[in-house]
Protein backbone atom coordinates (compact mmCIF):
# COMPACT_ATOMS: atom_id res chain seq x y z
CA UNK A 1 0.00 0.00 0.00
CA UNK A 2 1.25 3.25 -1.08
CA UNK A 3 2.46 5.50 1.84
CA UNK A 4 1.23 8.75 0.42
CA UNK A 5 -1.88 7.88 0.47
CA UNK A 6 -4.91 9.83 2.09
CA UNK A 7 -5.90 6.93 3.76
CA UNK A 8 -6.91 6.82 7.62
CA UNK A 9 -4.16 5.35 9.94
CA UNK A 10 -5.61 5.31 13.13
CA UNK A 11 -5.23 1.87 14.79
CA UNK A 12 -4.16 0.40 17.93
CA UNK A 13 -0.66 0.19 19.34
CA UNK A 14 -1.05 -3.62 19.22
CA UNK A 15 -1.32 -3.86 16.06
CA UNK A 16 0.83 -0.94 14.47
CA UNK A 17 3.63 -2.61 16.16
CA UNK A 18 2.21 -6.24 14.77
CA UNK A 19 2.19 -4.62 11.32
CA UNK A 20 5.20 -2.55 11.34
CA UNK A 21 7.82 -3.64 13.55
CA UNK A 22 9.68 -7.37 12.19
CA UNK A 23 12.12 -9.19 14.05
CA UNK A 24 15.62 -8.15 12.64
CA UNK A 25 14.49 -4.79 11.82
CA UNK A 26 16.27 -1.59 11.64
CA UNK A 27 14.23 0.70 13.60
CA UNK A 28 14.63 5.03 14.18
CA UNK A 29 14.27 6.00 17.17
CA UNK A 30 13.33 9.41 18.32
CA UNK A 31 13.39 11.30 21.33
CA UNK A 32 16.22 12.31 23.47
CA UNK A 33 17.02 11.69 27.13
CA UNK A 34 14.60 12.81 29.46
CA UNK A 35 12.02 13.62 26.37
CA UNK A 36 9.80 12.25 24.73
CA UNK A 37 11.21 8.50 24.30
CA UNK A 38 8.34 6.47 22.59
CA UNK A 39 8.38 4.16 25.88
CA UNK A 40 4.47 2.87 25.09
CA UNK A 41 5.91 1.76 21.68
CA UNK A 42 9.06 0.45 23.33
CA UNK A 43 6.90 -1.76 25.96
CA UNK A 44 4.44 -2.97 22.99
CA UNK A 45 7.49 -4.16 21.31
CA UNK A 46 8.76 -6.07 24.34
CA UNK A 47 5.89 -7.03 25.12
CA UNK A 48 5.51 -9.01 21.37
CA UNK A 49 8.84 -10.12 21.88
CA UNK A 50 10.40 -8.74 18.79
CA UNK A 51 13.98 -9.56 18.70
CA UNK A 52 17.35 -8.96 16.73
CA UNK A 53 16.41 -5.18 16.12
CA UNK A 54 19.14 -2.69 15.33
CA UNK A 55 18.15 0.40 17.29
CA UNK A 56 19.39 3.91 15.21
CA UNK A 57 19.38 7.31 16.61
CA UNK A 58 21.42 10.20 17.77
CA UNK A 59 20.96 9.92 21.73
CA UNK A 60 19.31 6.85 22.64
CA UNK A 61 18.04 6.75 26.33
CA UNK A 62 15.79 4.73 28.75
CA UNK A 63 13.58 3.33 25.26
CA UNK A 64 16.72 1.90 24.07
CA UNK A 65 17.86 0.27 27.58
CA UNK A 66 14.56 -1.08 28.20
CA UNK A 67 14.74 -2.89 24.60
CA UNK A 68 18.11 -3.85 25.66
CA UNK A 69 17.20 -5.29 29.03
CA UNK A 70 14.46 -6.81 27.55
CA UNK A 71 17.36 -9.22 25.12
CA UNK A 72 15.79 -7.51 22.13
CA UNK A 73 18.27 -6.04 20.64
CA UNK A 74 21.03 -6.84 18.05
CA UNK A 75 23.12 -3.47 17.34
CA UNK A 76 22.66 -0.10 18.17
CA UNK A 77 24.14 2.83 15.70
CA UNK A 78 24.07 6.17 17.31
CA UNK A 79 25.40 8.81 18.66
CA UNK A 80 25.40 8.01 22.66
CA UNK A 81 23.56 5.91 25.02
CA UNK A 82 23.15 8.06 28.18
CA UNK A 83 20.86 9.39 31.10
CA UNK A 84 23.19 12.60 31.69
CA UNK A 85 22.11 13.28 35.54
CA UNK A 86 20.34 10.03 35.95
CA UNK A 87 23.55 8.32 35.01
CA UNK A 88 24.21 5.44 31.90
CA UNK A 89 22.29 3.65 30.08
CA UNK A 90 23.23 0.67 32.10
CA UNK A 91 21.64 -2.05 29.78
CA UNK A 92 23.65 -0.46 27.14
CA UNK A 93 26.94 -0.44 29.39
CA UNK A 94 26.65 -3.80 30.20
CA UNK A 95 25.76 -5.86 27.08
CA UNK A 96 28.80 -3.97 25.40
CA UNK A 97 31.17 -4.32 28.01
CA UNK A 98 30.14 -8.08 27.69
CA UNK A 99 30.03 -8.05 24.16
CA UNK A 100 26.44 -9.36 23.93
CA UNK A 101 25.63 -6.30 21.66
CA UNK A 102 27.19 -4.65 18.29
CA UNK A 103 27.91 -1.16 18.92
CA UNK A 104 28.76 1.06 15.42
CA UNK A 105 29.56 4.98 17.21
CA UNK A 106 28.51 8.29 15.46
CA UNK A 107 28.13 11.83 16.79
CA UNK A 108 24.69 13.10 17.20
CA UNK A 109 25.94 15.64 13.73
CA UNK A 110 27.22 13.08 11.98
CA UNK A 111 24.17 10.43 12.88
CA UNK A 112 21.52 13.72 11.64
CA UNK A 113 23.48 14.05 8.51
CA UNK A 114 22.71 10.01 7.80
CA UNK A 115 19.77 10.88 8.02
CA UNK A 116 19.42 13.97 6.31
CA UNK A 117 20.79 12.26 3.25
CA UNK A 118 18.17 9.42 3.07
CA UNK A 119 15.70 12.44 3.90
CA UNK A 120 16.65 13.87 0.58
CA UNK A 121 16.81 10.52 -1.22
CA UNK A 122 20.61 11.05 -2.01
CA UNK A 123 22.69 7.93 -1.13
CA UNK A 124 25.64 9.65 0.85
CA UNK A 125 26.62 12.74 2.34
CA UNK A 126 29.76 14.53 3.33
CA UNK A 127 30.60 15.56 6.91
CA UNK A 128 33.21 17.73 9.14
CA UNK A 129 32.91 15.10 12.26
CA UNK A 130 34.77 12.17 13.13
CA UNK A 131 37.97 13.16 11.67
CA UNK A 132 41.26 11.92 13.54
CA UNK A 133 39.12 10.18 16.00
CA UNK A 134 38.79 6.78 17.05
CA UNK A 135 34.71 6.39 16.16
CA UNK A 136 36.43 6.63 12.19
CA UNK A 137 38.68 3.91 12.60
CA UNK A 138 36.31 1.75 15.10
CA UNK A 139 34.22 -0.29 12.93
CA UNK A 140 31.38 -3.21 14.28
CA UNK A 141 32.02 -6.59 12.63
CA UNK A 142 28.55 -6.87 10.50
CA UNK A 143 29.57 -3.00 9.27
CA UNK A 144 30.18 -3.26 5.78
CA UNK A 145 31.74 0.13 5.07
CA UNK A 146 31.52 2.87 7.82
CA UNK A 147 32.97 6.05 5.76
CA UNK A 148 34.94 7.63 2.44
CA UNK A 149 37.04 10.05 1.79
CA UNK A 150 37.32 12.04 -1.59
CA UNK A 151 38.66 15.06 -3.31
CA UNK A 152 36.53 18.17 -3.19
CA UNK A 153 35.85 18.33 -6.72
CA UNK A 154 35.75 22.06 -6.77
CA UNK A 155 39.06 21.68 -4.80
CA UNK A 156 40.99 18.99 -5.59
CA UNK A 157 43.35 18.52 -2.27
CA UNK A 158 40.91 19.05 -0.06
CA UNK A 159 40.15 15.83 1.15
CA UNK A 160 36.29 15.71 2.65
CA UNK A 161 34.74 12.56 4.54
CA UNK A 162 31.63 11.24 3.05
CA UNK A 163 29.04 9.07 5.22
CA UNK A 164 26.36 6.71 3.65
CA UNK A 165 22.61 7.53 3.87
CA UNK A 166 20.47 5.77 6.52
CA UNK A 167 16.91 4.96 5.73
CA UNK A 168 15.73 2.78 8.92
CA UNK A 169 12.85 0.41 8.17
CA UNK A 170 10.60 1.80 10.96
CA UNK A 171 10.88 4.90 12.59
CA UNK A 172 8.64 5.36 15.70
CA UNK A 173 8.40 8.27 17.14
CA UNK A 174 5.91 10.31 20.06
CA UNK A 175 4.70 13.81 19.21
CA UNK A 176 1.95 15.95 20.74
CA UNK A 177 -0.60 16.30 17.64
CA UNK A 178 -1.25 13.76 15.10
CA UNK A 179 -4.50 13.70 13.01
CA UNK A 180 -6.31 10.41 11.24
CA UNK A 181 -4.60 10.69 7.99
CA UNK A 182 -0.69 11.04 9.47
CA UNK A 183 0.24 14.77 9.51
CA UNK A 184 1.80 15.24 12.54
CA UNK A 185 2.78 18.39 15.04
CA UNK A 186 5.72 18.05 17.23
CA UNK A 187 5.95 21.01 19.81
CA UNK A 188 9.30 22.43 21.34
CA UNK A 189 12.56 20.83 20.00
CA UNK A 190 12.56 18.26 17.52
CA UNK A 191 15.91 16.59 17.98
CA UNK A 192 16.85 14.47 15.01
CA UNK A 193 13.04 13.54 14.21
CA UNK A 194 11.87 15.37 10.82
CA UNK A 195 15.22 13.79 9.38
CA UNK A 196 14.69 10.62 10.53
CA UNK A 197 10.87 10.05 10.03
CA UNK A 198 11.02 11.07 6.43
CA UNK A 199 14.36 8.96 5.93
CA UNK A 200 12.35 5.74 7.23
CA UNK A 201 10.41 3.20 4.89
CA UNK A 202 7.91 2.99 7.50
CA UNK A 203 6.69 5.33 10.46
CA UNK A 204 4.53 4.17 13.95
CA UNK A 205 3.27 7.55 15.66
CA UNK A 206 2.21 7.91 19.18
CA UNK A 207 0.63 11.67 20.36
CA UNK A 208 -0.86 12.79 23.51
CA UNK A 209 -3.61 14.29 21.33
CA UNK A 210 -5.48 12.75 17.78
CA UNK A 211 -6.92 15.95 16.23
CA UNK A 212 -8.60 16.17 12.75
CA UNK A 213 -7.20 16.49 9.64
CA UNK A 214 -9.61 19.83 9.18
CA UNK A 215 -7.94 21.17 12.33
CA UNK A 216 -4.81 20.45 10.59
CA UNK A 217 -5.87 22.55 7.31
CA UNK A 218 -6.99 25.35 9.41
CA UNK A 219 -3.47 25.83 10.76
CA UNK A 220 -1.11 24.39 7.68
CA UNK A 221 1.96 26.04 9.00
CA UNK A 222 2.01 24.26 12.15
CA UNK A 223 2.38 20.88 10.57
CA UNK A 224 5.85 19.56 11.51
CA UNK A 225 5.51 16.79 8.67
CA UNK A 226 2.82 15.82 6.05
CA UNK A 227 1.15 12.42 5.78
CA UNK A 228 2.92 10.82 2.96
CA UNK A 229 6.10 9.63 5.70
CA UNK A 230 3.45 8.07 8.60
CA UNK A 231 2.04 4.93 8.08
CA UNK A 232 0.43 4.78 11.52
CA UNK A 233 -1.26 6.78 13.98
CA UNK A 234 -1.90 5.83 17.81
CA UNK A 235 -3.42 8.42 20.72
CA UNK A 236 -1.36 7.17 23.80
CA UNK A 237 -1.87 9.82 26.26
CA UNK A 238 1.31 10.02 28.53
CA UNK A 239 2.84 7.83 26.09
CA UNK A 240 6.69 9.04 26.81
CA UNK A 241 5.97 8.43 30.25
CA UNK A 242 8.22 8.32 32.78
CA UNK A 243 10.04 10.46 30.51
CA UNK A 244 8.43 14.20 29.35
CA UNK A 245 6.56 15.69 26.76
CA UNK A 246 6.79 19.45 25.97
CA UNK A 247 3.69 21.37 26.70
CA UNK A 248 1.97 18.26 28.33
CA UNK A 249 4.15 16.50 31.18
CA UNK A 250 7.20 16.63 33.00
CA UNK A 251 9.74 13.35 33.57
CA UNK A 252 8.88 11.76 36.50
CA UNK A 253 12.22 11.99 38.57
CA UNK A 254 11.18 9.01 40.70
CA UNK A 255 10.22 6.79 38.52
CA UNK A 256 13.56 7.21 36.20
CA UNK A 257 15.20 6.80 39.17
CA UNK A 258 13.64 3.40 40.34
CA UNK A 259 14.47 2.02 37.11
CA UNK A 260 18.34 3.27 37.14
CA UNK A 261 18.40 1.20 40.29
CA UNK A 262 17.01 -1.57 39.17
CA UNK A 263 19.18 -1.06 35.46
CA UNK A 264 22.19 -0.46 37.60
CA UNK A 265 22.00 -4.23 39.20
CA UNK A 266 21.16 -6.16 36.29
CA UNK A 267 20.20 -9.40 36.58
CA UNK A 268 16.80 -10.18 39.00
CA UNK A 269 16.05 -6.70 39.64
CA UNK A 270 15.83 -5.80 36.06
CA UNK A 271 14.13 -8.65 35.13
CA UNK A 272 11.56 -7.96 37.70
CA UNK A 273 11.46 -4.10 37.03
CA UNK A 274 10.62 -5.64 33.37
CA UNK A 275 7.64 -8.21 34.66
CA UNK A 276 6.48 -5.72 36.78
CA UNK A 277 5.76 -2.79 34.56
CA UNK A 278 6.20 -4.50 30.63
CA UNK A 279 4.81 -7.87 30.24
CA UNK A 280 2.43 -8.04 33.10
CA UNK A 281 0.43 -5.24 31.64
CA UNK A 282 -1.99 -6.26 28.84
CA UNK A 283 -1.57 -2.19 28.07
CA UNK A 284 0.69 0.91 28.78
CA UNK A 285 -2.43 2.15 30.70
CA UNK A 286 -2.39 -0.74 32.71
CA UNK A 287 1.30 0.54 33.19
CA UNK A 288 0.57 3.89 34.41
CA UNK A 289 -1.98 2.80 36.47
CA UNK A 290 0.93 1.25 38.21
CA UNK A 291 2.77 4.46 38.11
CA UNK A 292 0.35 6.54 40.07
CA UNK A 293 -2.23 6.90 37.76
CA UNK A 294 -4.18 9.64 37.41
CA UNK A 295 -2.93 11.35 40.18
CA UNK A 296 0.74 11.21 39.46
CA UNK A 297 -0.16 12.27 35.95
CA UNK A 298 -1.70 15.22 36.81
CA UNK A 299 1.24 16.13 39.21
CA UNK A 300 3.54 15.70 36.43
CA UNK A 301 1.08 17.82 33.79
CA UNK A 302 0.88 20.47 36.41
CA UNK A 303 4.73 20.69 37.05
CA UNK A 304 5.22 21.34 33.04
CA UNK A 305 2.47 24.29 32.59
CA UNK A 306 3.87 25.78 35.77
CA UNK A 307 7.21 25.69 33.13
CA UNK A 308 5.72 26.87 30.32
CA UNK A 309 2.59 28.38 31.24
CA UNK B 1 36.91 26.49 39.00
CA UNK B 2 33.61 26.92 37.66
CA UNK B 3 34.28 30.56 38.44
CA UNK B 4 37.81 30.72 36.13
CA UNK B 5 36.39 28.70 34.12
CA UNK B 6 33.35 31.53 33.11
CA UNK B 7 36.10 34.41 32.78
CA UNK B 8 36.96 32.61 29.24
CA UNK B 9 33.74 33.50 28.18
CA UNK B 10 32.76 36.45 26.86
CA UNK B 11 29.77 38.73 26.66
CA UNK B 12 29.64 38.44 22.49
CA UNK B 13 30.57 35.01 22.74
CA UNK B 14 28.38 32.31 20.94
CA UNK B 15 28.59 29.01 23.11
CA UNK B 16 27.34 25.06 22.56
CA UNK B 17 26.88 24.05 25.91
CA UNK B 18 25.44 20.94 27.77
CA UNK B 19 24.87 19.87 31.43
CA UNK B 20 26.96 19.42 34.49
CA UNK B 21 29.56 21.93 35.33
CA UNK B 22 29.77 23.57 32.16
CA UNK B 23 26.42 24.92 32.49
CA UNK B 24 26.83 25.95 36.29
CA UNK B 25 30.02 28.11 34.97
CA UNK B 26 28.16 29.14 32.04
CA UNK B 27 25.43 30.46 33.70
CA UNK B 28 27.43 32.05 36.09
CA UNK B 29 29.30 34.20 32.96
CA UNK B 30 25.68 35.48 31.95
CA UNK B 31 24.93 36.83 35.41
CA UNK B 32 27.84 38.54 35.86
CA UNK B 33 30.11 39.71 33.24
CA UNK B 34 28.49 38.01 29.93
CA UNK B 35 24.78 38.91 29.91
CA UNK B 36 24.73 39.10 26.31
CA UNK B 37 26.01 35.55 25.77
CA UNK B 38 24.56 33.39 23.50
CA UNK B 39 24.06 30.00 24.51
CA UNK B 40 22.99 26.89 22.26
CA UNK B 41 22.23 23.75 22.63
CA UNK B 42 22.63 20.41 21.03
CA UNK B 43 19.40 19.05 21.52
CA UNK B 44 17.69 22.44 19.77
CA UNK B 45 17.27 25.17 22.10
CA UNK B 46 19.06 28.54 21.11
CA UNK B 47 19.70 31.56 23.24
CA UNK B 48 17.41 29.90 26.33
CA UNK B 49 17.64 32.07 29.35
CA UNK B 50 18.42 29.89 32.51
CA UNK B 51 16.79 30.83 35.76
CA UNK B 52 17.84 27.19 37.91
CA UNK B 53 20.72 25.04 36.17
CA UNK B 54 19.15 22.17 34.49
CA UNK B 55 20.14 18.45 35.08
CA UNK B 56 19.75 17.72 31.21
CA UNK B 57 19.90 18.52 27.42
CA UNK B 58 16.49 18.39 27.46
CA UNK B 59 14.99 19.09 30.84
CA UNK B 60 12.13 21.94 30.11
CA UNK B 61 13.88 24.59 32.32
CA UNK B 62 16.97 24.05 29.37
CA UNK B 63 14.55 25.17 27.18
CA UNK B 64 13.19 28.50 29.10
CA UNK B 65 12.04 31.55 26.70
CA UNK B 66 14.69 30.48 24.03
CA UNK B 67 14.39 32.32 20.33
CA UNK B 68 13.82 28.88 18.96
CA UNK B 69 12.90 25.54 19.84
CA UNK B 70 14.71 23.36 16.46
CA UNK B 71 16.24 20.35 15.63
CA UNK B 72 19.59 18.59 16.35
CA UNK B 73 20.57 19.86 12.42
CA UNK B 74 19.87 23.22 13.16
CA UNK B 75 22.59 23.44 15.91
CA UNK B 76 25.20 20.83 14.90
CA UNK B 77 24.74 21.55 11.33
CA UNK B 78 24.15 25.39 10.61
CA UNK B 79 25.81 26.64 13.95
CA UNK B 80 28.13 24.29 14.99
CA UNK B 81 29.46 22.75 11.68
CA UNK B 82 29.08 25.84 9.70
CA UNK B 83 31.02 27.79 11.90
CA UNK B 84 29.35 30.58 14.07
CA UNK B 85 29.50 29.17 17.66
CA UNK B 86 32.90 30.39 19.47
CA UNK B 87 33.12 28.37 22.49
CA UNK B 88 32.30 24.62 22.72
CA UNK B 89 32.37 23.34 26.35
CA UNK B 90 33.49 19.71 26.88
CA UNK B 91 34.24 17.08 29.11
CA UNK B 92 35.30 13.32 29.33
CA UNK B 93 36.74 10.63 31.50
CA UNK B 94 39.81 10.68 30.05
CA UNK B 95 42.02 13.96 28.74
CA UNK B 96 45.66 13.31 27.40
CA UNK B 97 48.79 15.58 26.66
CA UNK B 98 47.36 16.76 22.94
CA UNK B 99 43.84 17.63 24.68
CA UNK B 100 42.02 14.73 22.79
CA UNK B 101 39.29 13.52 25.14
CA UNK B 102 37.20 10.16 26.04
CA UNK B 103 33.92 9.38 26.51
CA UNK B 104 33.35 6.04 24.90
CA UNK B 105 35.63 3.25 26.44
CA UNK B 106 38.35 2.30 28.73
CA UNK B 107 40.09 -0.45 27.16
CA UNK B 108 39.71 -1.40 23.42
CA UNK B 109 36.26 -2.06 21.20
CA UNK B 110 37.50 -5.43 21.34
CA UNK B 111 38.44 -5.92 25.04
CA UNK B 112 36.64 -3.29 26.65
CA UNK B 113 36.96 -2.77 29.85
CA UNK B 114 34.57 -0.01 30.87
CA UNK B 115 31.96 1.37 28.14
CA UNK B 116 30.84 5.04 28.31
CA UNK B 117 27.84 7.12 26.91
CA UNK B 118 30.27 7.83 23.75
CA UNK B 119 30.45 11.48 21.63
CA UNK B 120 27.08 12.80 22.14
CA UNK B 121 27.21 16.13 20.60
CA UNK B 122 31.14 16.37 21.94
CA UNK B 123 32.87 14.69 18.48
CA UNK B 124 30.76 17.49 16.23
CA UNK B 125 31.76 20.66 18.81
CA UNK B 126 35.44 19.27 18.99
CA UNK B 127 35.90 19.12 15.60
CA UNK B 128 34.05 22.40 14.65
CA UNK B 129 34.39 24.96 17.37
CA UNK B 130 37.87 27.06 17.47
CA UNK B 131 38.05 27.35 21.21
CA UNK B 132 36.97 24.46 23.71
CA UNK B 133 36.78 24.92 27.17
CA UNK B 134 37.23 21.95 29.49
CA UNK B 135 36.08 21.74 32.94
CA UNK B 136 37.01 18.20 35.67
CA UNK B 137 38.54 17.52 38.97
CA UNK B 138 42.09 17.31 38.48
CA UNK B 139 42.62 13.17 39.18
CA UNK B 140 45.75 11.79 37.79
CA UNK B 141 43.35 8.62 36.11
CA UNK B 142 41.79 11.16 34.43
CA UNK B 143 45.15 12.57 32.81
CA UNK B 144 46.72 9.64 31.24
CA UNK B 145 49.58 10.46 28.12
CA UNK B 146 47.60 9.04 25.67
CA UNK B 147 43.62 8.60 26.17
CA UNK B 148 42.34 4.61 25.93
CA UNK B 149 40.19 6.13 22.72
CA UNK B 150 39.92 9.25 20.95
CA UNK B 151 35.78 10.58 20.83
CA UNK B 152 36.26 13.79 20.17
CA UNK B 153 40.05 14.86 18.90
CA UNK B 154 42.03 17.47 20.57
CA UNK B 155 45.51 17.80 18.64
CA UNK B 156 45.71 13.72 18.10
CA UNK B 157 49.49 13.10 18.15
CA UNK B 158 51.30 16.37 17.94
CA UNK B 159 50.90 20.21 16.16
CA UNK B 160 49.76 18.86 13.01
CA UNK B 161 47.47 16.11 14.14
CA UNK B 162 44.45 17.66 13.08
CA UNK B 163 45.92 19.30 9.60
CA UNK B 164 46.84 15.77 8.31
CA UNK B 165 43.86 14.31 8.98
CA UNK B 166 42.31 16.86 7.10
CA UNK B 167 40.49 18.69 9.75
CA UNK B 168 39.45 22.40 8.64
CA UNK B 169 39.22 23.79 12.44
CA UNK B 170 43.42 22.33 12.29
CA UNK B 171 44.54 25.04 15.24
CA UNK B 172 41.57 25.36 17.93
CA UNK B 173 42.63 26.98 21.51
CA UNK B 174 41.92 23.89 23.88
CA UNK B 175 41.83 25.49 27.51
CA UNK B 176 41.55 23.10 30.38
CA UNK B 177 40.67 24.20 33.90
CA UNK B 178 40.82 21.81 36.96
CA UNK B 179 40.73 22.27 40.66
CA UNK B 180 44.32 22.74 40.89
CA UNK B 181 45.63 24.94 37.20
CA UNK B 182 44.66 25.65 34.13
CA UNK B 183 46.71 24.17 31.25
CA UNK B 184 46.56 25.54 27.55
CA UNK B 185 47.32 24.19 23.98
CA UNK B 186 50.64 25.17 22.82
CA UNK B 187 50.03 25.17 19.01
CA UNK B 188 53.72 24.59 18.36
CA UNK B 189 53.95 21.49 19.65
CA UNK B 190 50.11 20.07 20.21
CA UNK B 191 50.32 19.71 23.56
CA UNK B 192 48.98 21.06 26.84
CA UNK B 193 50.96 23.81 29.11
CA UNK B 194 50.43 24.70 32.66
CA UNK B 195 49.82 28.31 32.23
CA UNK B 196 48.35 29.27 35.80
CA UNK B 197 47.71 27.56 38.94
CA UNK B 198 44.58 27.67 41.55
CA UNK B 199 45.84 29.35 44.96
CA UNK B 200 48.13 27.33 47.21
CA UNK B 201 48.77 25.39 45.00
CA UNK B 202 52.13 23.94 43.20
CA UNK B 203 53.92 23.15 40.12
CA UNK B 204 54.98 19.82 41.89
CA UNK B 205 50.94 19.26 42.96
CA UNK B 206 49.86 19.12 39.89
CA UNK B 207 52.35 17.21 38.67
CA UNK B 208 51.88 14.65 41.01
CA UNK B 209 47.99 14.58 39.92
CA UNK B 210 48.57 13.92 36.29
CA UNK B 211 49.25 11.34 34.52
CA UNK B 212 51.39 12.61 31.77
CA UNK B 213 54.06 14.83 32.25
CA UNK B 214 52.79 18.76 31.17
CA UNK B 215 55.40 21.05 30.11
CA UNK B 216 55.31 24.18 32.20
CA UNK B 217 54.82 27.69 30.73
CA UNK B 218 57.76 30.27 31.45
CA UNK B 219 55.92 32.62 33.12
CA UNK B 220 52.77 30.89 35.31
CA UNK B 221 49.87 33.03 36.82
CA UNK B 222 48.04 32.04 39.47
CA UNK B 223 44.07 31.94 39.19
CA UNK B 224 42.52 35.03 40.76
CA UNK B 225 40.41 33.95 43.93
CA UNK B 226 36.79 34.55 43.84
CA UNK B 227 35.24 37.31 45.21
CA UNK B 228 32.61 37.19 47.84
CA UNK B 229 30.26 39.17 45.65
CA UNK B 230 31.07 36.10 43.05
CA UNK B 231 30.63 33.39 45.53
CA UNK B 232 27.13 34.73 46.53
CA UNK B 233 26.07 35.05 42.67
CA UNK B 234 27.02 31.08 42.63
CA UNK B 235 25.30 29.84 45.49
CA UNK B 236 22.37 31.80 45.47
CA UNK B 237 21.38 32.43 42.22
CA UNK B 238 23.11 29.94 39.82
CA UNK B 239 23.10 26.63 41.90
CA UNK B 240 20.35 27.34 43.99
CA UNK B 241 19.58 23.91 45.48
CA UNK B 242 23.58 23.30 46.03
CA UNK B 243 23.67 20.60 43.55
CA UNK B 244 26.67 20.63 41.34
CA UNK B 245 28.50 22.63 44.42
CA UNK B 246 27.96 19.90 46.91
CA UNK B 247 29.86 17.64 44.65
CA UNK B 248 32.56 19.85 44.54
CA UNK B 249 32.15 20.71 48.58
CA UNK B 250 32.70 16.83 48.96
CA UNK B 251 35.88 16.43 47.01
CA UNK B 252 37.15 19.07 48.83
CA UNK B 253 36.43 22.39 46.93
CA UNK B 254 35.63 25.77 48.27
CA UNK B 255 37.21 28.79 47.43
CA UNK B 256 38.96 27.42 44.23
CA UNK B 257 35.35 26.79 43.24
Amino acid sequence: MSKASKRIKVMTLKEAVEKFVFDGAVVGLGGQNISRCQVATVHEIIRQRKKDLTLTGCNLSIQMDLLVAAGSVKRCECGSGNLERFGATFSFKRAIEEKRMEIEDFSHGSMVSRFLAAEMGIPFIPCRSLLGSDILKTKAPSTQKKYEMVDNPWNPGEKVLLLSALSPDVAIVHVQKADEIGNIIIEGISNHEPEMIRASKTCIITCEELISSDQTRRNSDRTTIPYHFIDAVVEVPFGAYPTMTYRYYNYDNDHIRAYQECARKGGDAIKKYLDDNVYSCETFEDYLEKAGGLKRMMELKKAMLRMVG
Amino acid sequence: MIIEASRYISDTDTVVVGTGLPMVSAMFAQKTHAPHVSFVIESGPVDPVFDKVPISVTDPSIMNRAVKLGAKREVLGCLVQRGLVDIGFLGGAQIDQYGNINSTYIGTPEKPKTRFPGSGGANDIASSVPKILIITRHEKRRFPSKVDFITSPGYIDGANGRTKNFMKVNQPDIILITDLAVMEIDKSKGKMVITKLMPGVTVEKVKENTGFIPEVASKVDQVELPTDEELKVLREEVDKEGVYLKDSLKAGGGKSD
